[in-house]
């Protein structure tokens, strides 16, 4: 399997190039383009594995689609293009193993072999963090492909790192976060425009957002028409 | 003290890296991420009356933070719309931003308000500027590319489409032609530029995003 980042990172788009037997899972609606010789098949479950209906559901819950496309190659050379719905920018990350816990809406493809299920990061994460309730999580071997609102860019966390709440994209799950004040003192955080924020402590590889909707909306909302 | 503009121009951000002792400001809520090893604190904006007239008449925030580094590290900074970011260099000089332009400077730069007049409120533009002099670099943000340009003489530019400007350069609003090509033709008021200097403009404006949204709601 091959992929290229196309037009980062205002409008990402991910192409393909597939071989005979090589398969893509991705969010429902990712597709924008693909050859004739692709067979999709729709479920709830990861490919091959387990899951059903209950997997679905949780996936509703983190923000997810309750089914899931498979795109599978029957000849070599296939092409498939995919995108996320809104403007932003799309990454690569390799899995050899580990598992990396994504924020809900940020998962956008995997290959075959990851299998995906959806995690539960505690109550202080599910109402402070400005994230969604649960999280999606990868593991396995292969290609995990994220995408956000904003670009994304990658921290190697070593010790310890702050992200404001909305910012995360996913974690290696070797890191462990707490939600905490951005300044020493309590006033100076939500004065200060910043509030409450994710600290990470651990070693391993993280993904911010540049970019959160949220505050986008806060300046738009105002100016748009009462409905 | 390295700042990186990245993912310029739609999704651009700051990336500053610090050593010990390194310090920067930056408007509030615009920290994305940050090192642990750096320090936020936060103050009154010029003081806490410029700070108050910031807040009533430039919607801009009362509060701005200062990261200071104890050891090396990073902070990102960004805005909240999609946009391009752009530095410069003031080297005792002063630059007049447009309210809500204003992302980070360096701590040799004062921040306080002026005056930009009435004209200015029915350009659409606000009361008041905020205005940066002093010695070091500042960084503001646009809503879409931000295009600068050398002005001598006079300049004519949409209403809302202003980000920044040079003390040489004045205001004046106007219609765009007769009142009835000014309403129907979308122009409407007019920023009339005058004077020798440097403009940066935005290639969007955010009120023609909340139009557009509006335009599209149900």
């Amino acid at each position: 399997m091959h992929f290229e980042m196309l037009c980062r990172p205002a409008a990402t788009a991910v192409r393909y190039t597939l071989d005979r037997g090589e398969s893509i899972t991705c969010e429902v609606g990712a597709m924008v383009a693909m050859t004739t010789g692709l067979t999709v098949s729709t479920t709830s479950k990861s490919r091959g594995g387990g899951g059903g209906i209950v997997k679905g559901l949780k996936r509703m819950f983190s923000g997810e689609n309750f089914f899931l496309n498979h795109f599978t190659s029957q000849e070599d050379q296939q092409t498939l293009v995919i995108a996320p719905t809104m403007m932003g920018d799309c990454r690569h990350h390799r899995l050899s193993g580990g598992t990396m816990i994504v924020q809900g809406s940020s998962w956008l493809a995997s290959s075959g072999e990851i299998e995906i299920d959806t995690t539960w990061q505690g109550f202080t994460s599910a109402l402070f963090s400005g994230e969604s309730m649960f999280w999606v999580r990868c593991s396995g071997r292969g290609d995990l492909f994220l995408s956000s609102y904003g670009a994304i860019y990658a921290v190697p966390v070593s010790g310890q790192y702050t992200v404001d709440t909305g910012h995360i994209v996913a974690f290696e799950e070797t890191l462990r976060y707490r939600i905490g004040k951005a300044s020493p003192s309590l006033i100076g955080s939500f004065l200060g425009g910043e509030g409450l924020v994710c600290k990470f402590e651990g070693q391993g590889l993280l993904y911010c957002q540049s970019h959160n909707a949220p505050s986008l909306g806060k300046l738009l909302g105002p100016k748009l028409k009462p409905r | 003290m390295d700042v990186e503009i990245r993912d310029r121009p739609a999704f651009a951000h700051l990336l500053v890296q610090m050593e010990k002792g390194d310090k920067i400001i930056a408007e509030a809520g615009a920290m994305a991420s940050m090192s642990g090893q750096l320090q936020m604190t936060t103050r009154f904006s010029g003081g806490p009356r410029g700070a108050l007239l910031r807040r009533l008449f430039a919607s801009e925030s009362i509060f701005i933070n200062e990261f200071s580094a104890q050891a090396s590290g990073h902070v990102v900074l960004t805005q909240p719309y999609p946009g391009d970011i752009v530095a410069v260099d003031l080297r005792g000089t002063t630059i007049f931003l447009q309210p809500g332009a204003f992302l980070a400077c360096e701590p040799g730069i004062t921040l306080g308000l002026g005056w930009a007049g009435v004209r200015s409120l029915i350009a659409r533009e606000g009361l008041f500027r905020l205005k940066a002099s002093g010695h070091g670099r500042v960084w503001f943000g646009a809503y879409g590319a931000v295009v600068p340009r050398d002005v001598d003489g006079e300049l004519i530019v949409d209403s809302g489409h202003l980000v920044a400007y040079e003390p040489t350069i004045g205001i004046q609003v106007g219609l765009a032609a007769g009142i009835f090509s000014s309403f129907f033709s979308g122009e409407g008021i007019i920023t009339r530029v005058r004077g020798q200097g440097k403009i940066y403009l935005q290639s969007r404006s955010f009120g023609g995003l909340a139009a557009w949204t509006n335009a599209h709601l149900y």
